[in-house]
């Protein structure tokens, strides 16, 4: 590979969708393939200007099953390979990621979500929860980041394919078209200048050597004979996916753990969220916040101890609630009471929840 | 003193013998595109991707780097592994469902662009393993599950002419053929033709396979053989349909 | 007339809203301002439109209600855009991002022909892809015919005088280069006056009210 990408931490000022593409480039990812849709384009758009002068590689495909699939045959050639879509495009994807999930290929997927259902709105939305966490016909065997700011993205692209690569799970960023198009600053650094190691990849097909003469052929399948092949195979998904949740489930929180009403949100909703709930402490109510960074697994002990400790949780998102069915899963029988201030494909200011919150203390 | 072996080298004996049934055609194109890949000395960089369908029996066929896919998703698995590995000799490998129906615009595509990959579609004239309903491919009045009284044209179209729709949509260096299991030696000939030519860099080659069902057509061995040569060919042409620079003496000889 | 075309972000609209206002703050009757982003389509005017309309600005943009699926189908070229250049007065044109860059201006009846119109490039240095004086020029010199720049370098909300002076160091080499004019450095009202609306090359400082906040982006 050719000189690092990004010599020295720099502080830049850019829109989501360019940050995705820093990062990927960062992160050491070889090759993108994609199809447009609105609002993740500018990602497909900077990194066709940055791939050739980094000797990276892009694929325009014909639609979103193509991007699917011709990703999980980068990765099977052994490259960090990643693709990116959103709304009507996450739809088609979830096929190629059950693939993926199946034959536990380390796929990156950048979901900008948009308003559903169907075609419905390009700006923004939290209504591909449902589909990026448990899509396809399977268990959800992936992992989900949900990012907040555009220093977020950059580093949880980098992160992404980290995790991808060193637990063999389809592994997405969960933004949104807000963060896509919105302009803040970050600091893009190498991932090395900070200790961070890039996970090593391997190639599943076109190794060195002939098979059957020097070496066993790779014959890689997601169709069984019977119910108890595919059982054991899945046993063993779910043991490593168990095995994983402590490692990669992370949390933001203020004060949830000893506060009486906690508001939960994610993502870009998070950020009012945390507003809110910081004018409120600062004024003196007992208010925490929760914000699950991973949203796939969720991190359901400290979940299971915020609900078991407040009397109130406030979940906020732009959806009608697809966020808080996980929440409901991981902290079942838990004590506190569930309420909810749900926009779904709308924003929500920090004065909104502000205001929710008064009502409820 | 040579040997005729009866499998070739890059089979995988401990999957033999294979699980497709008696007289089906599966066999015989595997076994074509095992001579081409021993006969091109590939066996070391070919990555072999089947469909679903029939075709993804052939997932431990071969001692050769294999990747059994979704249904219709095989020419995009292995354009994804070609792009990310150019050094790969890619096989997209899968039935007429698979290639002209579900899997359609991947082959329009793939083709359109020119991918550097071979892609085999085999011709059965309908979906073998879902238990023989309707394909593209299925002959006009041929009784299939789903076309229980004859496929009627007028309401569900003329068969589709694989080859001849990737050869009016590809660029020069392409290459196309149909080849039949009647016809094992030329049939091998155009496979090897099309990797050769994915070896040149020449970009996209494809075969269509007509082959045969004789669980799902019902036949004995004589009326499979009549179907597969009298009935077929009546709607396929074999030969080679695009070829750069070659004149292939067999190219059109037909069966 | 003057066209401001950049790098995605770059502060393109910001630059021309400012400019527009403060023509006709300073007493031109007629100014028309035109959004032909057609790449990401009109999210910056568009939410805008109507308080600038009231102020008494003429502006080509689409509004929210006339516009099905923003960025779907929201990136169709306004009829009365495709006939900017010939209205009277000032025409203050935002000038959308993407690979041909300027060549949206092919769009324009009579942009060829047209001798008053000024293209200017917006430059912020904090653009990974404008953050050195060879990137610029390169980036300059993909865009065709142009006729001055604009140091625009900021951070957002994190901008300080140090990244706009660095950015007036850094744009005027790549303008000498160029052969073009530095024609003037851009920063928020503030911290303009804290510069005493000189950079530390001598070229003048455009004080901006920030409108795009009032916008999605």
């Amino acid at each position: 590979m050719a000189e690092k990408v990004i010599q020295e931490e720099k502080r830049v000022f850019m829109t989501g969708n360019e940050v995705v593409a820093w990062g990927a480039l960062a992160a050491n990812a070889e090759i993108m393939y994609g199809y447009p849709i609105t609002p993740q384009n500018e990602i497909m758009h900077y990194w066709t200007r940055l791939a050739p002068k980094n000797e990276r590689e892009f694929l325009q495909t014909e639609d979103e099953l193509s991007a699917g699939f011709t990703t999980n045959g980068g990765v099977m050639a052994g490259r960090r390979a990643f693709t990116a879509t959103a709304g009507p495009g996450n739809t088609l994807m979830q096929e190629p990621i059950s693939m993926a999930e199946a034959m536990r290929l380390p796929t990156v997927t950048i979901v900008q979500q948009r308003g559903g259902p169907s075609t419905a709105t390009v700006i923004y939305s939290q209504q591909e929860v449902t589909l990026t966490t448990l899509g396809g016909n399977g268990e959800g065997l992936r992992v989900v980041y949900s990012t907040a700011t555009h220093q977020e993205l950059f580093d949880y692209t980098i992160k992404a394919f980290n995790t991808a690569w060193k637990y063999r799970f389809p592994t997405f960023v969960l933004a949104d078209g807000y963060q896509a198009k919105m302009r803040e600053s970050l600091v893009m650094y190498d991932p090395a200048s900070k200790g961070i190691e890039m996970f090593p990849t391997e190639p599943f097909v076109g190794k060195e050597g002939t098979p059957g003469v020097d070496r066993e052929p790779g014959h890689f399948r997601n169709t069984y004979n019977v119910e108890e092949e595919l059982y054991d195979v899945l046993q063993e998904h779910f043991a490593d996916y168990n095995k994983m949740t402590p490692e990669v489930a992370e949390y933001k929180e203020i004060g949830s753990k000893e506060s009486k009403v906690v508001v939960i949100a994610h993502g870009v909703v998070a950020r009012g969220a945390k507003a809110a709930v910081e004018d409120l402490r600062a004024e003196g109510f007992n208010v925490g916040f929760f914000r699950p960074v991973t949203l796939r697994p969720l991190a359901v002990p400290e979940l299971r101890e915020v609900a078991n400790n407040a009397d109130k949780i406030l979940v906020v998102e732009s959806a009608n609630g697809q966020m808080d069915r996980l929440l409901k899963e991981a902290i079942y029988g838990c004590s506190a009471e569930m309420l909810s201030l749900f926009k779904p494909g709308v924003g929500i200011t920090a004065e909104e929840i502000e205001a929710r919150v008064r009502e409820i203390v | 003193m040579s040997v005729q072996l009866a499998m070739p080298n890059c089979w995988r004996m401990e999957s033999k013998p294979h699980k497709f049934c008696p007289g089906c055609g599966h066999g015989i194109v595997l076994k074509a595109l095992g001579q081409a890949i021993d006969e091109l000395g590939i066996q070391d960089r070919a990555v072999f991707g089947c469909d679903i369908g029939c075709s993804l029996l052939a997932w431990d066929f071969f001692n050769i780097d294999t990747i059994q896919t979704h249904h219709g998703r095989t020419n995009p698995v292995i354009t994804g592994i070609k792009r990310a590995n150019p050094n790969v000799i890619g096989v997209a490998y899968m039935g007429d469902g698979g290639g002209y129906a579900i899997g359609s615009q991947h082959l329009v595509n793939a083709a359109a662009r020119n991918e550097n990959i071979t892609a085999i579609v085999v011709n059965n004239t309908q979906y073998g393993m879902t238990g023989g309903q309707m394909a593209p491919t299925t002959l006009p009045g041929q009784k299939t599950e789903t076309s229980p009284y004859g496929r009627d044209v007028a309401k569900t179209g003329n068969p589709t002419l694989g080859p001849e729709m990737v050869s009016a949509i590809t660029p020069d260096g392409a290459y196309v053929a149909r080849g039949t299991v009647s016809n094992v030696k030329q049939l091998t000939k155009f496979i090897k033709n099309a990797l050769e030519n994915q070896m040149n860099g020449n970009g996209f080659s494809f075969v269509e396979a007509l082959s045969t069902c004789p669980t799902n057509w019902r036949t004995n061995a004589t009326d499979t053989w009549k179907f597969l040569e009298k009935e077929m060919s009546q709607y396929f042409t074999v030969g080679e349909l695009k070829a750069p620079g070659s004149q292939n003496e067999e190219g059109q000889a037909n069966g | 007339m003057e066209g401001y075309i950049g790098e995605y972000a770059s502060g393109k609209s910001e630059v021309a809203v400012n400019r527009a206002i403060d023509l006709f703050n300073q007493g031109h009757q007629d100014v028309t301002l035109v959004d032909l982003d057609i790449v990401e389509p009109c999210y910056t005017l568009r939410p805008i439109k109507n308080e600038l309309q009231s102020l008494g600005l003429h502006v080509l943009a689409w509004e929210t209600r006339e516009t099905i699926g923003l960025g779907e189908a929201g990136n169709v070229l306004r009829a009365e855009n495709k006939w900017a250049l010939r209205r009277d007065g000032d025409v203050i044109l935002d000038i959308g991002y993407g690979a041909e860059g300027a060549k949206t201006l092919n769009l324009l009846e009579g942009a060829k022909e047209e001798e008053n119109l000024h293209l200017l490039v917006v430059v912020n240095i904090a653009r990974p892809m404008t953050a050195t004086v060879n990137d610029i020029v390169e980036y300059v010199n993909g865009m065709g015919t142009v006729h001055g720049l604009i140091n625009n370098s900021h951070l957002g909300d994190d901008t300080d005088i140090d990244i706009i002076q660095e950015g007036a160091q850094m744009v005027s080499q790549a303008a000498k280069r160029l052969g073009l004019p530095l024609v003037a450095t851009a920063a928020v009202q503030e911290l303009a006056e804290q510069m005493n609306w000189r950079d530390c090359m001598g070229n003048p400082v455009r004080g901006l009210k920030r409108y795009m906040p009032c916008t999605l982006w």
